[in-house]
């Protein structure tokens, strides 16, 4: 019974206040489930994008393999395409006033003018290298040899050869197949140095026209280049990776700085 | 009825003697059941069918030992979860948001239980222990006439030589039932050699040389891969390799320049 003091009305008072809290604490717990699902979901597409934003993209674009027509190895007939890429010791320099790597560093070697090469698949591919860095010894003289090539050789200033002087490299185009694309494909070219000219067996290529059309900072500290080519049949369609052997870069195995950014000494070649 | 019967029905209510399945502990009982089964029936199937198709022995006890320790494990992760999941569904908090409930009774001296788990804890980890050390000592004893192959890491390669042949190739490639010895190590940083087939993983340290052992015991193929994050393109740092019989084998290492005498030698040693 409710006396003059009120104290009887206490527990209806207690249960008003009850029922009135618990809708909004649902209302919280709900608002706060979804907040979670919302966050997470942002969280998940936001590292998604990070990834995909990611992706090496070369800053001069790709190097789509131009078509000569048709060639034949052992009996079966394919495209035939071109190739052509230098090696240069300062990748912040430039080629007929195009940037070897834009934003370069000076002291990095780069491949040039671009990493990133498309080439049809199963086809045969003829690659053109201008050689025009200094060198030294491999960390591993497996890589002076020539492999995977037609033929098992390169020509190194119109002669061929199937190993160089592991102590006279200046760089290697060492190409592989992706994981699950290829697993068998190979191609391991070694690019002899060019500083010194008194290599008998391919020494530098001084050719003054065509040397002389390169920029001064490619010229600088560096006489002559070697012209290297090599042919190779292209595999299946997919990403291929490729990237230098010589330890040209920067820390104590030489596979720092330019070894270890993408744009300078490595790239990939797109198989389409 | 007086309000002194009431009074004593309310101080003194007579003991309550409900089936051991309707209690809590009988219904944990349950769910811990049925999760062990859950468990051990994933524990025997689900490892043979995300694990490669194993090619050595090695690669098998590997198979064996994780569902035997998956089977182990099953009962013991069963309780856990047995207990979190009723506790969760039947214990959980009921009343107002601002009055939390009440601590429950401290469990202590219950003697046997603590045994039980104390046993099988102990019982459960020797048997672990132990399996372990044998499988270990096993894969660490030399064989007679094992196959030497020197397996190099570099970024982002590897190289294996096979010496006494003058074979260097970037093909791993493997006579079956011949035990192998791979002497691994690294031209420049940490490389991980991993050949999951062969159930063979061990550090590629410059500098050093580091064994793992592996008898291929099925023709069949199987990728190298690099175990250790090693810099820029250690995603494509793996290639190929085979198991192939002695005859194979023979004819691979010629074509990898391999004198014909030296790659028989070579090929057909009786283990």
């Amino acid at each position: 019974m409710p006396d003059s003091t009120g104290q009887a009305d206490q527990p209806k008072e207690t249960k008003e206040l009850s029922t009135s809290e618990e809708p909004s604490g649902s209302r919280w717990g709900a608002f706060g489930f979804l907040l979670t699902l919302v966050v997470a979901l942002v969280v998940f597409v936001g590292v998604g994008f990070f990834f995909w934003s990611q992706t090496y993209k070369s800053p001069v674009g790709t190097e789509v393999a131009q078509n000569v027509g048709m060639a034949t190895v052992n009996g079966v007939t394919m495209p035939h395409v071109t190739l052509y890429f230098n090696t240069y010791p300062d990748s912040a320099g430039s080629v007929n006033g195009v940037a070897i790597h834009p934003g370069g560093n000076p002291t990095w070697p780069a491949y040039g003018p671009t990493n990133e090469f498309q080439v049809p698949a199963h086809a045969l591919v003829t690659v053109y290298v201008r050689q025009y860095d200094s060198g030294g010894s491999l960390n591993d003289p497996w890589f002076a040899t020539v492999r995977g090539t037609v033929g098992g050789v390169e020509i190194v200033n119109g002669k061929a050869v199937r190993s160089l002087n592991p102590n006279d490299i200046a760089h290697t185009f060492t190409l592989r197949g992706a994981p699950g694309v290829d697993p068998n494909f190979f191609v391991n070219v070694p690019l002899p140095l060019a500083v010194t000219n008194n290599n008998e067996d391919y020494g530098p290529y001084c050719e003054s026209a065509q040397y002389l059309a390169e920029s001064s900072s490619v010229r600088q500290g560096n006489p002559c280049y070697n012209t290297v080519e090599f042919s190779f049949v292209s595999g299946s369609k997919g990403v291929y990776a490729w990237n230098c052997e010589y330890p040209c870069g920067t820390s104590v195995v030489g596979f720092g700085g330019p070894m270890s950014t993408f744009g300078y000494m490595s790239g990939f070649l797109h198989v389409v | 009825m007086s309000s002194e019967d009431l009074v004593g029905e309310t101080e003194s209510p007579p003991p309550i003697h409900k089936p051991f399945f309707s209690r809590p502990g009988g219904k944990i009982f349950i769910i811990w059941l049925c999760m062990t089964a859950v468990g051990v029936v994933i524990g025997v199937f689900v490892p043979k069918q995300i694990m490669p198709n194993m090619l050595s022995t090695e690669g098998h006890t590997a198979t064996v030992t994780i569902v035997l320790f998956t089977v182990l494990a099953a009962p013991v992760a069963a309780l856990v979860y047995a207990v979190g999941l009723y506790s969760l569904l039947a214990w959980r908090h009921r009343g107002p948001r601002d009055e939390p409930p009440p601590d429950g009774p401290p469990v202590r001296g219950n003697g046997p239980l603590t045994v039980v788990w104390l046993v099988v804890s102990t019982l459960l980890c020797l048997v672990l222990l132990v399996w372990g050390l044998a499988q270990f000592t096993a894969e660490q004893t030399p064989h007679s006439n094992e196959l030497q192959v020197d397996v190099t890491g570099q970024q982002w390669l590897w190289t294996f030589s096979y010496p006494g042949t003058g074979v260097n190739s970037r093909t791993l490639v493997l006579p079956v039932d011949r035990p192998v010895q791979f002497n691994v190590t690294s031209e420049d940083v940490t490389h991980g050699f991993w050949v999951p087939n062969l159930g063979v993983q061990i550090d590629a340290n410059p500098g050093e040389i580091t064994v793992v052992r592996a008898t291929p015991d099925k023709v069949g193929s199987f990728v190298v891969r690099c175990s250790q994050l090693c810099g820029l393109y250690h995603a494509f740092m793996w290639t190929s390799g085979a198991v192939v019989t002695s005859a194979n084998f023979s004819q691979w290492l010629e074509s990898q320049g391999a004198s014909p005498a030296t790659a028989k030698q070579v090929a057909f040693v009786t283990p």
